[in-house]
């Protein structure tokens, strides 16, 4: 595995097409992101699977969105699975990368980790590497559904109630790159409150993630009180396929129903 | 160009949570959770994701400072060092060891707070010792 | 852009517990007053029988 991702990388470095690759590294024992610019370190390349299949899994978007702010004449490699590529496409439209300075090197996902993500599409379109799962539709949305009301809302309660406020839900977030964020504005989240605002904070998250989620599952991994957020956000972007006919990501050119004003 | 990120371990409360410190050009600019560490397993709190905004703080002290005529100026290290001797040294003696405290920081080191600690029980003689994160 | 933002709103909230028929949008110009009173008149009556707010006992505690 990964043998395929090295070459085109090496290609790349060697062509002088790209300032670097921006991937992941073993370093005794973990993985960490790292900006590979020199083809001779890519043995220590890692695709971010460490015990598990995808369990060593970070924001490279996020991180690309920096590197860019600080060369914006460099074009960067970057390792995409399914949903970074779905990231990158949202990226392009809302201007906080230029596509022609990105070229993704595409890896699918297995199975098992499409299963564990309930992921519907876990392979970039530009795969060059890694098997090619199968997509796992949600189980967890129906069974919120099939509560009644008073019961869904209790559900809920307890659930936000273990929030700390850590903002790792948001921090982690590859598509969160709000320089004001009003979750952090005072005059709308009280200062102290702990548990946050129940559930209005995590409700107005929610909200933001509309047209915006990509579906990588990485602020359910960062929450340290193991709050289902996902579930939110997958509701979420189900209602705006319903309502708009808009998949996020899918699309290069469609923007989200929420990232235009239409002049009548 | 250089980008890496450099593991290492949170220095606010006891449970050593490994972190992630994004480091471009030589400054850090973020950081990311661990999520090969045990302790945390890809997780943190609100202190370990904000660890890397005191390192560059345009707040932080560059210089030793001495209060002259009531306003803060810049000293040279052998100035401020002989009046805080001075200093202590008169107030122990006049008030007793008691009447000092000592307020360090988990932003420290583990060994800078060892030596604070040291010096304050035996070289100044008293247990007012102290810091941030209570511990 | 209200319009779709509020559409979203009403199914997330119903999503998490809270009845749909809370949340409501109707554009009235300042010309109809009487079809604005008619519009609070009858949400207020919509209200009334649907209950206290449970997000009510929670801003409380």
């Amino acid at each position: 595995m990964s043998q395929k991702i090295k070459e085109q990388v090496k290609q790349l470095l060697a062509d002088r097409k790209i300032k670097g690759f921006l991937g992941l590294r073993e370093e005794n024992g973990h993985v960490m992101p790292y900006l590979f610019c020199d083809p001779q370190e890519l043995d220590s390349l890692s695709v971010g699977d460490w015990k598990k299949p995808g369990d060593a899994r970070y924001p490279l978007n996020q991180i690309l969105i920096q590197l860019a702010m600080a060369y914006p004449d460099e074009t960067f490699a970057v390792l995409v699975r399914g949903c970074d590529e779905r990231g990158l496409r949202e990226l392009f439209k809302w201007k906080q990368l230029e596509e022609g300075k990105v070229i993704p090197i595409g890896m699918g996902c297995p199975d098992e980790l499409a299963k564990a993500c309930e992921c519907e599409k876990p392979f970039p379109d530009c795969q060059i590497d890694g098997p090619k799962g199968k997509g796992a539709p949600s189980q967890r949305i129906s069974k919120i559904e099939a509560m009644a009301l008073e019961e869904r809302f209790q559900y809920w309660l307890k659930e936000f109630n273990r929030c700390i406020k850590c903002y790792g839900c948001r921090n982690i977030c590859p598509m969160c790159f709000c320089n004001e964020c009003s979750l952090e504005e005072e005059l709308l989240v009280e200062k102290g409150d702990i548990p946050p605002d129940n559930p209005t904070f995590h409700l107005v998250r929610a909200m933001h993630m509309v047209g915006r989620c990509i579906d990588c599952g990485l602020c359910e991994e960062a929450c340290p009180a193991e709050i289902p957020l996902r579930i939110l956000y997958k509701k979420i972007t189900e209602v705006v396929a319903e309502e708009f006919g808009y998949k996020t990501g899918y699309s290069i050119e469609e923007k989200s129903p929420l990232n235009l004003i239409e002049v009548k | 160009m250089e980008f890496k990120t450099v593991l290492t371990t949170c220095p606010y409360c006891g449970c050593g949570c490994g972190l992630l410190l994004e480091v471009l050009d030589g400054k850090v600019i973020g950081t990311l959770p661990s999520k090969t560490s045990p302790v945390n397993e890809g997780k943190l709190c609100i202190k370990g994701w904000s660890v890397h905004e005191f390192i560059h703080h345009p707040a932080r002290l560059t210089h030793p400072l001495v209060r002259k005529e009531n306003e803060l100026k810049e000293a040279s290290w052998e100035e401020a060092l002989d009046l805080t001797v001075r200093r202590l040294r008169e107030i122990r003696e006049k008030y007793g060891p008691e009447s000092i405290g000592v307020l360090t920081s988990a932003k420290c080191t583990n060994e800078e707070n060892y030596l604070l600690q040291k010096f304050t029980r035996a070289v100044l003689g008293t247990n007012n010792i102290d810091h941030c994160a209570r511990l | 852009m209200a319009k779709k933002r509020l559409t979203i709103l009403q199914k997330l909230l119903e999503f998490s517990g809270i009845h749909p028929e809370r949340l409501r949008m109707r554009w009235v110009s300042s010309a109809e007053a009487a079809e604005f009173v008619h519009e609070i008149t009858e949400f207020v009556e919509t209200i009334r029988k649907l209950g206290p707010n449970p997000l009510k006992e929670r801003v409380a505690a």
